[in-house]
């Protein structure tokens, strides 16, 4: 068998990317990857492939050999009428589909992690800065497991009460009320949304609910109610509890082990 | 000689396979149970109560209501009328949750251990588990007919010779006129399944599960196991004497066929009470066995009817590409019931109940808004389409649904568009700091649209000046629609503007007054956008072709430019 030309090789290799990208990476390995991160990617191995052939003035002129022979040689006849119809015939399509395109609306832009107020509040009255402030009843983790367990099953009982509704009743932001609302209802089996926030951030999303995030975190988008006008205090430490309770993942603490 | 070996070698070590199961089946039952209090504990009892009586701490607000475990009256079962659930049946629905009410799938929160254990758990609720000793009797599948525009058509006539109209309605969005009359086993207020909207069915919507439900029941509620009104008559007879019922005058010969079709069947009812009290004779057995046979096809082509009048899933959410577009037509717009409407495919809003603001909606029964729109060069006209059982024009006192309210929609814009996805948008819930602009229509008054000004849910005001809306609404067989057509423009500063190819946040409210819905108790959408898709431009005819001879030209160049290079 023939060995394939260089300029075939290194075209080969272009497609093979781009497949392994589009289907295996994004598809097999996770979900599908932005067409301008893949285009970043092929603009690697396009300048990769570049490099290898233009070291050497042999193999960039053995590169061109193809591309030169369908372009000039005589007996290429057939094969240059083809592409002389088919690239055209591709710009065109590839143009008109473009133009053609329908425009998606803007997305919502989302902060995973609004930033909280200076001081945590419940109602007006002020519980201490944001770092300082603490679950009042997260000693007795420790101190009085009994007393500790009641606090849980207090937090369980205004969970099932309140948010299951769309937060889940795995707590995993699948309620029966969750996919008519966007954005979706904050997900506690994330091992990315416990352990990143202190318990006295999730008091103040809590208590204020959507319209007490900043411009940046999209207030008006939210559906979380303003729970301080229904919730005492102690019930939205203990539901926190259940929270990390349930799940196994702890809300993050400052200054411990320092 | 060999083969023997062979057998008795697979026997030996089927059996050692087996044994380890057998064993511990029988000996781990009671920690099995043991187990699944845990997990019951755990996962169930603040909904069904931790002694099982469907009484947790969450109870109180979901309807229909948490299993009662200690009465051993389940609705989705396998078995046959008046039976109880197989343990398959309890896992699978623990498996796969009931659609439409507040029980979610637990597949991914218990693995199948915990699940079966839980299983054994809820069964020691009820006594009437550990006193029957022959298994329940499963439903059988067999003789299923397929899924075809036959069976839909007969099935279709059955529905209404089995009367389903009655609770379902007409066309089966549950609007029949006893509707508002059902109530469960536990006096709780149970509206009748909207067929037309499958993937609420709490017991699964593949023609198997619908078939289930048809010959079992579904316990506790108002579905009744299925009865044969026409029990004894094959499917053409059946279909011959609706025909002859419904028929004005009979001829002789027709009447003494009629009368001939009504002995047959009063026979057939007779055998059938002597069948249930355990009487009758071989003939009459035979003959009882065929009619079942016959009650059973008919069921199956009711249940392919069933199935074919809902879409094949849940239509995707009005989000990105399934965006609302109003499409552009150079003359006037089409009135509400002109034929071009069908051409539009609907934009979908899945809508849930409020439960931000007092009082709140828990219990939604409004499912979705659909949503078609056609713009012209000074006018926009919507579709709105939704569904709802009953139609309530007042405040009134019912006296089966007690209190009932007035039905509306309310259709929410911003005063100012934002202008990009950073910008604000006013609060999603009837505005806040920022206003919103709303249409509001109401059922007592069917062709007026009022316009309003929203600061937050409470604080909405009419506008002064009401501009020129043209509405048009119907309300047939459980489905409302209203048609609203407005100028683009408007002189009024409270108004939205309209222009086309800018995409403008929209946002729902709906009443079903049946269900008590009034003021901020209601359902409701978040955000979505909608858009006055512009006119294709005439650049697409343009420049493609130019883009393509462009090409063309640099593949001649690079030719032209190659041939000289060689010569040189």
């Amino acid at each position: 068998m023939k060995k394939p030309s260089l300029f075939t090789i290194c075209f080969a290799i272009f497609i093979v990317c781009w497949v392994f990208l589009r289907f295996f990476v994004g598809g097999v390995i996770s979900k599908p990857i932005p067409n301008s991160v893949i285009a970043m990617y092929m603009a690697l191995v396009f300048i990769a492939i570049l490099v290898h052939i233009s070291v050497e003035d042999t193999r960039f002129r053995e590169f061109l050999r193809p591309i030169h022979e369908t372009l000039v040689d005589e007996n290429r006849q057939t094969r240059r009428l083809v592409f002389a119809v088919l690239i055209p015939l591709l710009m065109l399509g590839f143009t008109y589909t473009n133009i053609a395109k329908k425009a998606n609306p803007p997305g919502d832009p989302r902060t995973v992690h609004p930033t909280p107020p200076d001081n945590l509040t419940y109602k007006d009255i002020v519980l201490g800065t944001m770092d300082e402030a603490e679950n009042p009843h997260r000693h007795l983790e420790k101190d009085d497991p009994e007393a500790y367990k009641s606090h849980v099953e207090n937090g369980r009982t205004v969970y099932y009460q309140n948010c299951f509704y769309c937060h889940g009743d795995h707590l995993d932001g699948k309620g029966h009320f969750a996919d008519a609302l966007n954005p979706l209802p904050a997900n506690f089996q994330d091992p990315g949304v416990l352990p990143n926030f202190s318990e006295s951030f999730f008091f103040w999303r809590i208590s204020k609910g959507g319209p007490g995030m900043p411009a940046a975190g999209t207030p008006w988008n939210s559906a979380m109610p303003i729970w301080e006008n229904y919730l005492t205090q102690d019930e939205i430490w203990d539901v926190i509890l259940f929270l990390s309770d349930y799940t196994g993942y702890k809300p993050r603490t400052f200054g411990e082990g320092h | 000689m060999r083969i023997r070996n062979f057998t008795l070698l697979l026997l030996i070590l089927g059996l050692f396979f087996i044994l380890p199961f057998v064993h511990a089946q029988g000996a781990t039952e009671a920690q099995n149970i043991a187990e699944g209090k845990k997990v019951y504990d755990n996962s169930c009892a603040h909904c069904h109560g931790i002694e099982g009586r469907g009484d947790g701490s969450a109870a109180e607000n979901l309807l229909p209501q948490p299993r009662d475990f200690t009465r051993g009256l389940y609705k989705i079962r396998s078995t046959e009328s008046g039976q109880l659930p197989t343990d398959q049946d309890l896992f699978d629905i623990i498996t796969e949750g009931m659609p439409g009410s507040s029980m979610p799938e637990w597949e991914t929160a218990l693995d199948a251990d915990e699940r079966w254990q839980v299983v054994a758990y809820i069964k020691t609720f009820y006594e009437g588990f550990k006193e029957s000793e022959t298994l329940p009797k499963e439903i059988s599948l067999k003789g299923k007919i397929p899924y075809s525009k036959e069976s839909i058509e007969i099935g279709k006539e059955l529905y209404t010779q089995f009367a389903c109209y009655e609770c379902h309605g007409d066309e089966g969005r549950g609007d029949g006129t006893s509707a508002p009359t059902l109530t469960d086993e536990w006096d709780y207020k149970s509206w009748p399944a909207n067929l037309h909207q499958n993937w609420n069915y709490r017991g699964g919507n593949d023609i198997d599960d619908i078939y289930k439900r048809f010959v079992g029941g579904i316990a506790g509620s108002a579905m009744p196991m299925f009865e044969d009104p026409a029990f004894g008559l094959s499917i053409e007879e059946a279909q011959r004497y609706t025909q002859l019922d419904n028929k004005g005058e009979m001829t002789d010969a027709e009447e003494e066929e009629y009368t001939q079709l009504e002995d047959k069947m009063a026979n057939a009812f007779d055998i059938l009470d002597l069948i249930n009290a355990g009487e009758g004779d071989e003939e009459q057995k035979k003959f009882y066995e065929e009619s079942m046979k016959t009650f059973y096809e008919k069921s199956w082509h009711l249940a392919n009817y069933v199935k074919s009048l809902s879409p094949e899933k849940r239509p995707e959410a009005a989000i990105g590409k399934n965006s609302l577009r109003s499409q552009y037509v150079e003359d006037e717009l089409p009135p509400m019931d002109d034929a071009v409407w069908d051409t539009l495919e609907e934009s979908y809003f899945p809508l849930v109940g409020q439960v931000i603001i007092e009082p709140r909606q828990f219990n939604p029964t409004i499912d979705s808004v659909s949503v078609k729109s056609f713009y012209n060069d000074t006018e926009v006209a919507f579709l709105f389409i939704w569904d709802d059982r009953t139609h309530n024009t007042a405040e009134e006192e019912n006296e089966d649904i007690g209190k009932t309210y007035e039905d509306a929609i309310a259709i929410q814009f911003p005063v100012k568009i934002p202008k990009g996805p950073t910008s604000p948008k006013p609060y999603f819930l009837w505005g806040g700091k920022l206003a919103v602009y709303l249409w509001q229509w109401q059922a007592s008054a069917p062709e007026k649209t009022t316009e309003l000004t929203a600061k937050g849910i409470n604080n909405a005001t009419e506008q002064e000046f009401q501009g020129d809306i043209e509405t048009e609404s119907a309300y047939s067989k459980g489905q409302y629609k209203l048609w609203v057509k407005r100028a683009l423009e408007t002189d009024d500063k409270k108004d939205l503007q309209l222009k086309p190819g800018v995409f403008v946040p929209i946002a729902f409210s709906l009443w079903d007054g049946a269900n008590g819905d009034v003021g901020t108790k209601r359902v409701i959408s978040s955000w979505y956008s909608f858009v006055l898709e512009p006119v294709p431009s005439v650049k697409r005819f343009i420049y493609p072709p130019i883009v393509a001879l462009l090409s063309l030209g640099l593949l001649i160049g690079l030719r032209g430019f190659m041939q000289r290079r060689n010569t040189e």
